[in-house]
């Protein structure tokens, strides 16, 4: 059905829309590498200039690497959290006689939908009040809930999925529910683990609002804010610095797209189709 | 109870908690939060009680006597009989000296500190050393002004010892007044609602969502996703990961790209520069050309949940139905209207419900690009919510305010995550456990 | 061990599922429960190992009452329609799991799985994983899986449904060996009468919940209980034709032509009686005494033997099965005989008499 003919000004139009992205990304890495003369977009030189930063550091900014360290604790302790708790309560909703459990699947499903941010005040006040603020762990706790209701509507689905008779095999060879789960059972959704992993330490890594606003201090700052501070302060105006620590920032972000895009899609579609 | 609904209920804990924690206590405390008058002058724990010239002011407009506040205000040394009661139990000062001041000078006032300790100095009793003389004049000391009291027992004890005369509901009035701590009211309410500025919020607000929910989440995702279903799959794959780069990028790396296009120095005044034309910030110039850009940068993003979601619906139409209508000789178009927009009528409808509730409450892009500006002419509800309480150029960050802002979108978010959830085959979800355990 | 199962009820819902059933599997017997789909076979079984809770009645395990003994303490071995391998273990640690889970030796463990495997003929293929063998290799280890640890009861639910038709009729007699072998008793669930008949010692059979008949196959095939029974043995299924008596003769319905007498046992029955008549079709012959005129409207070579359907004037059918040298034809007028030693007679309600 597909006539080729008829298909270049389909191309041609989406490419035409697709132009600012396009430009956006090509020139990000092309900055990071390149010096452009003053009014041109064309580069005239390679240089690694700019990527001076990666050991010089930045004047007046924190060290990138201990920043790098922060970003990548807040977002596998995120992924962890999210793995660990959304593996369990998700099996529980999809399989277990659980009370309440119609009730229970109702409320992820409606926290799923429910804008998160709009709480972000409250949660300031609670962790304020409770000595989180301006922690890691704060940050942590908070960002992991958010993105709960997600995970173990995923996991839910993925469990779904395993058949029921290798759980009655596995209950007559005479292992418990809990072995059940741990030997039979989460082995079948390895996939759906690794998914929602790959899709929590994104989430985790690109964070801005959250740390910006729970986790101000200077010391437990992660790239995001770092980023954003830079292209805040005026002292260093200068984009292709900005691109590089932007490029340093997203190189683990395109390596795990590249890896896990078809995982991801299914994930950024909502997971509703488990 | 059963093993499986002992291990479901164990299963469930840990989300339980964090869930309440976060979730629930959060929409519980909005509401709470939007009930008192909580800024970071107020603090979020308890307060004190301060007589400030503010509290006069607002005392006198409420009708408070001349006279009264005359003598709230007054810095004076009184020998009152209570502070001469204190500082006998307190056994500080020389019993002498309280005597003769009980005996033959009570009730005397004087302006200043250094009029009373002049008197004192005259008293017969008087201390020996200077030192002796300072300690007495606290205990004299009448006046409320500057002083913080941590209880109101010990403020109307200070009322108490002016003789001012005050009736108790006046007492409890200046209590009221001087408080600094945090109080209750629906003062919030009754702001947002006068405010004229949440008016123009509201409009923005509108714009916002409508424009980038037919524009883009909506309305160029059906594009996407049907011009990648009959493009050949090299294509397809290509716009589609394309379309999704925007969806992993880092907000803030995301929005520094857009920037960059627009700014100055950026990338469209490069090229707008060969035809003279003079260089600008294309994101804040004006308050249309900041909307055009909010637009984008939300709607660049927000294609691509629709595109992936509308791309499998499409996906699964049977083949079958796409060929009988070929057959027929339908061409594109009428084969995009007459089938494949009918068959996924319901995801779409998903999607709208979905994506209107997510920019209704989001503010992370518009936050990190235009902040609301030029003026206020980008700025939407739920910014507005978090400029109030949490980022705003004055420091006093008005918490309440804030939270009665935002109580607003958890409503809207309840409601509609209700509708969200009759979307679904509710009973379909779940199937009674094949194991009775 | 001997298993019986008493005044089982199961309701799911509303709808009652099964209703006070009552059965017992005697010592090392293999008995079949057959049954068309959806009548409760399964539910039977999941109740006997205990993944189902027992809305009333009991089951016993030899003395042993189980009723509220977890399934996993229940020492039940068995095979699922899909088989149920772990799909991320190998046919080894598969068949190893009931013992791993009990914490037995790894010597012990690798001394048993040889045997069993041995016994159901995997020795070779230990090391690979479920998606690597055949169905029939796959029902192999589920079979080692489930007898691994001698289990009191081994239970089939459906074993051979998801195999090809010449797997089917190999491994019909590979669980039979097995079983024999083994002694163990055994619970065979199945909807194809075929298998049921070929490789039980009874069978059980049952529609809509209720058990009707439990008899070894010949005696189940000879004496149905009712006309339902009588319809699902055979294949090619029994005949019906419908009549009512008249002075000891079977007038048959619409055309008051054709009449059948009544088989000598079931004499006495007075006039205006509804009845039943079930013919199999190696009881309608050319050389029977009782002849029933016809035309042949069907005919189907099935190698060794022919299939005829002949159609009666009053529109029914009687079926017959004739050695392949038979030389009757479609549209040939018939008169062929019934067997009246062995004419089955049901009352209104399917009852044999
Ligand atoms: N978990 C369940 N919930 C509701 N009805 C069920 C459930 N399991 C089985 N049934 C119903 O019980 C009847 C018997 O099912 P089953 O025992 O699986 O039949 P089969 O004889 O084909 O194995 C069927 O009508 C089926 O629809
Ligand atoms: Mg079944």
């Amino acid at each position: 059905m597909v006539g080729h003919s008829r298909n270049w000004p389909v191309i041609a139009g989406l490419g035409l829309i697709s132009i600012p992205l396009l430009v956006m990304y090509i020139y990000l890495f092309v900055d990071t590498v390149t010096d452009s003369p003053a009014g041109s977009v064309l580069p005239n030189r390679f240089t690694l200039e700019h990527w001076r930063f990666l050991t010089e550091g930045i004047e007046g900014k924190g060290n990138i690497w201990k920043v790098t360290l922060n970003t990548a604790i807040f977002a596998s302790v995120t992924t962890t959290v999210v793995l660990l708790v959304s593996s369990m309560a998700g099996y529980a909703l999809s399989r277990l006689n659980v009370p309440m459990r119609r009730y229970f699947l109702a409320g992820v499903l409606m926290l799923h939908a429910f804008p998160s941010v709009t709480l972000i005040i409250a949660i300031f006040l609670i962790l304020q009040m409770v000595g989180l603020y301006n922690t890691l762990i704060g940050v942590i706790l908070v960002k992991s809930t958010l993105e709960l209701p997600l995970g173990i509507w995923i996991m839910k689905g993925f469990y779904d999925t395993v058949p029921w008779e290798i759980e009655m095999a596995g209950i007559v060879d005479g292992a418990s529910r809990f072995r059940v789960w741990r030997s039979l059972v989460l082995p079948q959704v390895q996939p759906g683990i690794v998914a929602l992993g790959v899709f929590s330490f994104l989430a985790g890594w690109s964070e801005y609002v959250l740390p910006q606003v729970l986790a101000p201090s200077s010391n437990v700052q992660v790239l995001s804010v770092y980023l954003a501070s830079l292209i805040a302060d005026d002292q260093h105006f200068d984009f292709n610095l900005f691109k590089s620590v932007g490029m340093f920032y997203i190189i683990p972000v395109i390596i795990l797209y590249i890896f896990f895009q078809n995982k991801l899609m299914n994930i950024y579609g909502g997971g509703i189709k488990g | 109870m059963s093993v499986s609904a002992r291990l479901g209920i164990l299963f469930l804990a840990p989300a339980l908690i964090f869930v309440t924690l976060f979730f629930f206590a959060p929409v519980v405390l909005t509401g709470v939060f939007s009930f008192t008058n909580m800024s970071t002058a107020t603090g979020i724990t308890g307060g004190a009680y301060q007589v400030t010239s503010n509290v006069l002011r607002q005392l006198a407009d409420e009708g408070f006597e001349k006279s009264t506040l005359d003598r709230l205000g007054a810095k004076s040394y009184v020998v009152s009989a209570q502070a001469l009661v204190v500082a006998t139990t307190e056994g500080v000062v020389d019993k002498a000296v309280l005597v003769e001041l009980e005996s033959k000078h009570l009730g005397k006032t004087y302006q200043s500190r250094r009029d009373f300790e002049r008197f004192l100095k005259k008293l017969k009793n008087r201390p020996r050393s200077t030192r002796d003389l300072k300690k007495i004049s606290p205990y004299f000391r009448a006046s409320l002004m500057g002083q913080r009291f941590e209880s109101e027992e010990v403020l109307f004890a200070m009322l108490a010892s002016l003789d001012l005369g005050l009736p108790d509901p006046q007492m409890r009035h200046v209590a009221r007044a001087s408080y600094t701590g945090w109080v209750w009211g629906t003062g919030n309410f009754k702001r947002m609602f006068s405010l004229g500025d949440n008016l123009r919020v509201l409009r923005n607000t509108g714009i916002y969502v409508v424009a980038t929910l037919l524009l883009f989440n909506t309305g160029f995702a059906l594009v996407l996703a049907i011009a990648t279903f009959y493009l050949p799959g090299r294509h397809s794959a290509f716009f589609r990961g394309l379309w999704l780069l925007p969806r992993i990028t880092p907000p803030v790396l995301y929005v520094l790209l857009w920037k960059w296009l627009a700014w100055d120095t950026g990338f469209i005044n490069t090229i707008l520069a060969n035809f003279d034309i003079q260089s600008r910030n294309w994101m804040l110039d004006t308050g249309a050309n900041a909307w055009l850009f909010v637009v984008l940068i939300n709607g660049f993003v927000g294609a691509s949940m629709g595109m992936i979601i509308f791309a499998s619906a499409i996906k699964a139409i049977p083949q079958t139905m796409l060929h009988a209508s070929e057959v027929d000789g339908a061409n594109r178009w009428q084969q995009i209207r007459h089938i494949i927009l009918p068959q996924i009528k319901w995801p779409i409808m998903f999607i709208t419900v979905y994506q209107t509730l997510s920019l209704l409450t989001s503010f992370e892009y518009i936050w990190l690009s235009t902040d609301g500006g030029p003026g206020t002419s980008t700025e939407v509800w739920a910014l507005a919510a978090f400029h109030a309480a949490l980022d705003n150029y004055w420091g006093n960050l008005q918490y309440g305010y804030g939270a009665a802002l935002a109580l607003v979108l958890v409503v809207i978010g309840v409601v509609m995550s209700l509708i969200y959830l009759r979307l679904f085959n509710f009973d379909a979800l779940i199937t009674r456990p094949r194991i009775e355990q | 061990m001997e298993i019986v199962v008493k005044g089982f009820t199961k309701h799911f819902g509303d709808t009652a599922v099964i209703e006070n059933m009552n059965l017992t599997v005697k010592d090392g017997e293999m008995l079949a429960l057959l049954g068309p789909s959806g009548c409760g076979k399964s539910t039977t079984l999941f109740a006997i190992c205990g993944i189902h809770k027992m809305d009333a009645g009991q089951v016993l395990f030899g003395d042993r009452d189980v009723t509220h003994v977890p399934a996993q303490q229940r020492n039940v071995g068995m095979v699922f329609q899909s088989y149920a391998l772990y799909p991320h273990m190998t046919v080894f640690q598969n068949i190893a799991f009931p013992l791993t889970v009990r914490r037995e030796s790894k010597v012990d463990i690798k001394r048993k799985v040889m045997e069993i495997a041995d016994l159901v003929y995997i020795g070779e293929l230990l090391e690979r994983r479920p998606a690597q063998l055949s169905g029939g290799q796959q029902q192999r280890v589920s079979l080692a899986r489930a007898l691994i640890r001698r289990p009191g009861v081994l239970m089939l639910d459906e074993p051979l449904a998801n195999l090809d038709a010449r797997l089917r009729l190999e491994m019909r007699s590979e669980l039979r060996r097995i079983q024999q072998e083994t002694g163990i008793a055994a619970i065979l669930v199945t909807h194809d009468q075929v298998e049921a008949m070929s490789i039980c010692d009874r069978i059980a059979i049952m529609d809509q919940g209720k058990i009707l008949q439990i008899a070894t196959p010949a005696e189940m095939y000879q004496r149905p209980v009712n006309s339902f029974v009588a319809g699902f043995l055979g294949d090619p299924p029994i005949s019906f034709l419908d009549g009512v008596v008249r002075q000891g003769i079977l007038v048959l319905q619409g055309d008051a032509d054709d009449t059948i007498p009544l088989p000598e046992h079931i004499s006495g029955q007075p006039d205006g009686k509804v009845l039943r008549l079930g013919v199999r079709p190696e009881h309608y012959q050319p050389h029977f005494p009782t002849k029933v005129k016809g035309a042949v409207v069907f005919v189907e070579m099935q190698g060794r033997e022919i299939l005829f359907d002949v159609k009666l004037s009053n529109g029914d059918l009687l079926r017959s099965v004739q050695a392949a040298s038979s030389q009757f034809k479609l549209g040939d007028t018939v008169e062929w005989g019934v067997d009246p030693a062995q004419i089955l007679v049901f009352d209104d309600h399917g009852t044999r008499l």
